[in-house]
């Protein structure tokens, strides 16, 4: 009878712990949907992974170990997801030599559309244009982007989720950003000419 | 010429983990003096911190479905 007792106990627990789990989790849809947003092409597709992901989640909830980083175990649970769908694998562009340093963009910006202040020269490249040149950054860097830029994650969280070293990520990151801007400037010139 | 055309090794070092607030007491510390004393680096500062915020507005407007948010308050495991 105390045993009965004291395993009803034990169920009504868990039972308490995976709801709180759930709600935690589900708390964390919008942020977790921002990334995957950016991570893959499409909506579509974004709204698949973010499924599954949490499909995912809630069949391992046990796996999550209470009072660590929900948001990088989540987030690790879709870029593996991500990967496992076979992405396609991209070569990164060659760079250019640094002749230029970072500022090519700006230069760029300030030749096509005349000088301005350097907070607002920014405002001259369309949103669209933007959501487009991160989509062309090749995907391990972009991965990069995406989890410090828009999800906010902590070098540290970054390469725990992506699961590699920290110098890597910040490598990816300084690459990355820079492609994105050589990206950036591509479409300032274009955008000039048209 | 307003241009950025000269380079600052220094600037290279430290404006990318200083933005993303990754650098210790020390070197953020090192990283504003810096800041402070190169007209070319804090220009610099400024811009990528524009583009940064706008990089990241551009690309988090879009909103999650509310019929999505509903699937998966769905996928949840059904109480008995």
């Amino acid at each position: 009878m105390a045993e009965a007792e004291t395993d009803a106990r034990r169920l009504a627990t868990e039972a308490r712990d995976r709801v709180r789990f759930e709600e935690e989790v589900l708390d964390l849809a919008d942020q977790v949907y921002r990334v995957a947003r950016r991570l893959v092409s499409s909506r579509e597709e974004a709204e698949d992974l973010v499924q599954e992901t949490y499909a995912r989640a809630f069949r391992s909830w046990r796996s999550y170990t209470p009072g660590t980083n929900l948001r990088a175990w989540l987030m690790r649970i879709l870029t593996n997801l991500n990967i496992d769908r076979g992405r396609r694998e991209q070569r990164a562009p060659d760079m250019q030599p640094m002749v230029e340093g970072d500022y090519f963009l700006y230069n760029r910006l300030e030749e096509t559309s005349g000088p301005a202040d350097e907070e607002r020269i920014v405002e001259r490249l369309s949103q669209d244009s933007i959501v487009d040149a991160l989509a062309s950054v090749p995907h391990d860097f972009r991965d990069v982007i995406v989890l410090v830029d828009i999800g906010d994650f902590s070098y540290q969280e970054a390469a725990q989720i992506l699961d590699v070293p920290i110098g890597t990520v910040m490598s990816r990151l300084h690459r990355g950003r820079r492609i994105l801007k050589g990206e950036l400037a591509g479409t300032a010139a274009a955008e000039e000419e048209s | 010429m307003t241009h950025f055309d000269s380079i600052c090794e220094k600037c290279e070092e430290l404006i990318q983990p200083y933005l993303d607030r990754e650098l210790s007491e020390s070197e953020r510390l090192e990283a504003e003096a810096h800041l402070e004393g190169c007209g070319y680096c804090s220009k610099r500062y400024r811009f990528e911190v524009s583009l940064r915020r706008y990089v990241r507005h551009a690309c988090c407007s879009e909103e999650m479905s509310p019929e999505l948010k509903a699937k998966l308050a769905s996928l949840r495991t059904p109480l008995d």
